[in-house]
């Protein structure tokens, strides 16, 4: 169910409101958490330098997307710290279909889910205010794409 | 253009507009003492669940005003029409999510007010830099709130609420010609 759709429905029922944790993915903890995030983070990564690579027009954006995840890693490294959690270890994704768009703007939405999804089960104010503002940026990120395809799909 | 530039590249005057709006919208004294720096967290509880919700609400409210008034008024280019349209839709369920998520808490919601005091919307540019400036209030109103829920299932909305505000912000950001990236 998309989202929007989930937020509608639980407008609409009210008793539903229980169920919303039940649909999103179920994240215990932040041990949890952060493993998914580096797993998302890695593989839109890749997509991105797939898609820089075969189209010229796409690399500012690339790069600047690339830097935001570089910036976001180095402060996760510092929550895990904080939370005293093991380091993340460096991940090599293995995603195919490399060149499309739209695997892109899924993984990308994967990436903002699993913020979105986490940060009940962060517990730590710190760590969820963190967490947020790389999900308000990821979502800046996720709304790009969608605009990149809207101008791709409309031949612009 | 260059106008909502400066304010963006001038974060105190942009804060003063954004928490004038806030005052405008009804968002009560401790959210906006929170939201303006005055005190560093709000107590942990259902209280500031409340308080947030209701915060979030005057905000919602303030923005299906604003969108019904510019599409009433046929005030968006008509490429940029189903934007509005949709933008409209997603403040509606919000509105109705926190609504319901306040009743079941016993909470007694706020209302839409009467009228916003809106700067006089003559022409889409008008409309879009109001739309520019509620939006973004919304996303830097749900970014620093959020940190400050309790309870899960209302964190989780107001997670996904979030996601949907820096769209418009962004749509709308890039509609203007302002940087998106």
């Amino acid at each position: 169910m998309k989202r929007r759709a989930l937020l509608r429905a639980l407008a609409a029922a009210p008793a539903a409101l229980a169920a919303a944790g039940a649909r999103a993915a179920d994240y215990a903890s932040a041990s949890e958490v952060f493993p998914a995030i580096d797993a998302l983070e890695a593989e839109v990564g890749q997509r991105l330098r797939a898609l820089s690579e075969a189209m010229p027009a796409a690399r500012p954006l690339a790069r600047s997307l690339l830097r935001d995840h570089e910036r976001q890693r180095a402060d996760r490294e510092k929550l895990r710290a904080r939370l005293g959690l093991p380091a993340g270890a460096s991940l090599r994704a293995q995603a195919s279909d490399l060149l499309s768009l739209r695997a892109l703007r899924a993984s990308q939405e994967a990436l903002v889910h699993a913020h979105a999804e986490g940060l009940p089960a962060i517990g730590n104010p710190i760590a969820i205010d963190r967490l947020a503002r790389h999900m308000v940026e990821l979502s800046r990120h996720l709304a790009v794409i969608d605009l990149w395809l809207e101008s791709e799909e409309s031949g612009g | 253009m260059a106008e909502t530039e400066g304010r963006v590249s001038a974060p105190l005057a942009r804060r003063e507009a954004m928490w004038r709006l806030a005052r405008a919208a009804g968002v009560a004294a401790p959210v906006l003492g929170f939201l303006e720096g005055r005190v560093s967290a709000l107590p942990r509880g259902e209280e500031t669940d409340l308080a947030v919700l209701h915060a979030a609400l005057a905000i919602e409210h303030e923005a299906i005003a604003l969108y019904d008034l510019a599409l009433k008024r046929s005030l968006f280019p008509a490429g940029l029409r189903s934007y509005a349209v949709e933008f409209r839709g997603d403040h509606l369920g919000h509105r109705d999510t926190q609504v319901a998520i306040a009743e079941e808490r016993g909470g007694r919601p706020p209302d839409q007010r009467a009228g916003y005091g809106f700067a006089p919307l003559t022409n889409g540019d008008a409309a879009l830099r109001q739309a520019l400036a509620i939006e973004l209030l919304a996303q830097d109103a749900y970014t620093a709130l959020i940190s400050q829920i309790r309870t899960k299932d209302y964190l989780l909305s107001a997670a996904f609420i979030l996601v949907d505000e820096v769209r418009h912000l962004t749509v709308w950001r890039r509609v203007l010609g302002l940087k998106i990236y």
